[in-house]
């Protein structure tokens, strides 16, 4: 947290109206080194929000990045980016190596990039923490779950992609394909929320593999796409064995059997109006201590937002976020996890209005005051912000949050 | 032998005389090593968001931005459809996830045109007062974005071409003058014999005036 303000306080500091991306030489090449930081306050009238004391006020939303990157050549580029967030109980300070990258673009319509990537799924998964470029300061948790940042962000290995124009002007085809592991942090909100359960992971991840399609169409301002993701994943750890919780710490396993997503959306601007809706549905069926157990989740969330320049330094906007989830268990924890189907409960949905403010104090500064109403509270068995560890009380239905929240990037 | 020299005095024509904009007050200019004299609106949009990095011969492109201004902001809405605000955030969304770099930004029209002028590929804007020495200026083609034809002449379709069954359609690429007539004709596809028809006709078409000289692609059916 102190790291965080810190880090806020320099750039606040650098971020002069006169400040930009900082470019030096290195072997006579123009290097650009760019950064961001943001600095969150989280307050909700009745349960504890995304692990933290949200209930008392928690300015416990701190995130910042950093990154170096340079033309080698015509074609190449190479670069790099370190991150580092505090999110509750989440994150924890323990800075990541956000993406590494050495893109070779052969042509406009193929090139290629390795290295650790950022991952093409709907419009802002690989934007998701460049808070400056967007009015909210949260992004609808339905399809952008903040706690799951790391599941989806990047992978470790390769993309294909490119842009096609269609001919008789019928506009834009984008593609990009990809491949390679996905490595999630321990601090993230799956071993958090499992932790419930004293289940302790050493690692998570697995493969990742997908693609994305967008058609930038011939009406001015109207984007349309689709994406898919495949996953394999593993987690190992140790536990405690619920049913003998004196029997000590024993192996933890847990395997995809089947893990995919799909997402479809749509953006349109017009002048300063922007409009954005998405679908993502998540099916995780994941096999659990060698098989002995199986948990099935189904996660369908959408949203639509708006969002319109009022004036040059100030933008209002607005989204409604529905996510719900069903959730059934076989095998040994069928008896600890009940079976959780009817989406009408607040125990399997979250339902989100949100209403937003945003003022650029300059170009490089900008301040977010943002209201959640909330209805729901989601599942206990997959992450969607509400955890039992802070809402030791139970959970109540409805919830309302207030987030205030400063960036500043260069 | 005729028929070929009048294209090519047509397409040069068109090249050498295509040196204004649809918006007059600004230029689009580029270093000599770009080949074409002339761009589509689309492929200049695509250079700008680092879509396209070459053109269709294969040469390597890349955008020069000028900082703030009328002229800035002309080029923004005219060519890429964006505001000031919108085209910050997608440089940034580019740099920040390590898919592109930001473009050369400059600061006046001399900065541009020096830049331009030694740059290997180059491609900017500048106001239609600047002096563009040491580089080229493209013209824009905007297809889809035609003037009103006032005056159309029908071409002349020989008796015995019918008979032969010598039919198809011709394109052609023209330039109109801001007063709407037709100053130059490109044979873009189609039968040689029936493009020189089309041709003789196009040249006695009249458009609606304009502010500047713009170019446009036709068909004729025969």
């Amino acid at each position: 947290m102190h790291r965080g303000i810190a880090a806020l306080v320099i750039s606040c500091f650098c971020a002069s109206p006169f400040t930009s991306a900082q470019d030096f030489k290195i072997l006579d090449r123009e290097v650009a080194l760019h950064g961001f930081v943001s600095q969150g306050f989280v307050y909700t009238n009745t349960n504890n929000w995304l692990t933290m004391d949200s209930n008392q006020g928690s300015p416990g939303m701190t995130e910042f990045g950093f990154n170096l990157s340079t033309n080698v050549t015509d074609k190449l580029r190479v670069g790099a980016q370190l991150y580092d967030r505090n999110l509750g109980q989440l994150g924890q300070y323990h800075p990541s190596l956000d993406w590494a990258v050495a893109d070779y673009r052969f042509a406009s319509w193929f090139g290629i990039r390795g290295g650790k990537v950022k991952t093409a799924l709907g419009l802002y998964t690989d934007t998701q923490d460049l808070d400056f470029l967007r009015v909210f300061a949260l992004l609808p948790q339905s399809i952008y779950p903040t706690d799951l940042r790391d599941a989806t962000i990047a992978h470790l290995g390769g993309d294909i992609y490119g842009s096609i124009s269609l001919k008789r002007r019928l506009g834009d085809l984008s593609y990009t394909a990809y491949a390679g592991h996905r490595s999630d942090s321990i601090y993230s909100g799956y071993p958090y929320l499992l932790s419930q359960f004293e289940t302790i992971f050493t690692s998570f991840g697995g493969l990742q593999y997908g693609a994305d399609l967008r058609w930038r169409t011939p009406m001015k301002g109207l984007l349309i796409g689709a994406s898919r993701l495949n996953q394999d994943t593993e987690g190992k750890g140790t536990s405690v064995n619920q049913l003998n919780r004196g029997g000590g710490r024993i192996p933890y396993s847990e395997s995809s059997k089947s893990d995919w997503t799909n997402q479809y959306y749509g953006e349109y601007r017009v002048s300063k109006l922007r409009i954005d809706a998405e679908y993502r549905r998540y099916l995780r069926d994941e096999l659990i201590f060698g098989a002995t157990s199986e948990n099935v989740d189904d996660v369908r969330g959408w949203y639509v937002s708006g969002a319109y320049r009022v004036a040059k330094r100030f933008e209002f906007g607005s989204y409604y976020s529905h996510y719900s989830i069903t959730s059934i268990t076989y095998g040994v924890l069928a008896g600890l996890l009940p079976n959780q189907t009817d989406t009408s409960l607040p125990a399997n949905h979250v339902y989100d209005k949100v209403i937003s403010g945003r003022v650029n104090l300059n170009r490089f500064w900008n301040v977010k005051v943002e209201g959640h109403f909330m209805d729901g509270y989601g599942s206990s068995t997959y992450p969607d912000g509400f955890y039992p560890q802070v809402n030791p009380q139970g959970f109540k239905p409805n919830t309302d949050a207030l987030v205030v929240k400063t960036g500043v990037s260069f | 032998m005729k028929r070929p020299i009048v294209l090519l005095v047509a397409a040069a024509s068109i090249v050498f005389a295509s040196t204004h904009l649809l918006a007059d007050d600004l230029r689009v200019i580029a270093n000599f090593s770009v080949r074409p004299d002339t761009i589509s609106d689309s492929d200049l949009k695509h250079i700008f968001l680092e879509e396209k990095i070459s053109l269709a011969d294969g040469d390597h492109v890349e955008p020069v931005l000028e900082k703030n201004g009328p002229t800035h902001a002309t080029f923004l809405q005219e060519y890429l459809g964006m505001s000031e605000d919108d085209l910050e955030n997608y440089y940034r969304t580019l740099l920040f996830t390590g898919r592109g770099s930001q473009p050369k930004v400059l600061g006046s029209d001399a900065e541009v045109v020096a830049y331009v002028a030694r740059t290997r590929g180059a491609i900017g804007y500048v106001s239609g007062a600047a002096r563009v020495e040491g580089v080229k200026t493209l013209a824009i083609w905007i297809p889809g974005r035609e003037r009103a034809l006032i005056t159309r002449v029908e071409p002349y379709y020989p008796e015995t071409l019918k008979q032969l069954g010598i039919r198809g359609t011709v394109r052609l690429r023209i330039l109109i003058s801001a007063k709407g007539n037709v100053e130059a004709v490109e044979l873009l596809g189609g039968n040689p014999i029936l493009g020189e028809s089309a041709t003789e006709a196009v040249k006695k078409w009249v458009y609606a005036a304009s502010k500047s000289r713009t170019v446009a692609e036709v068909s004729i059916a025969f």
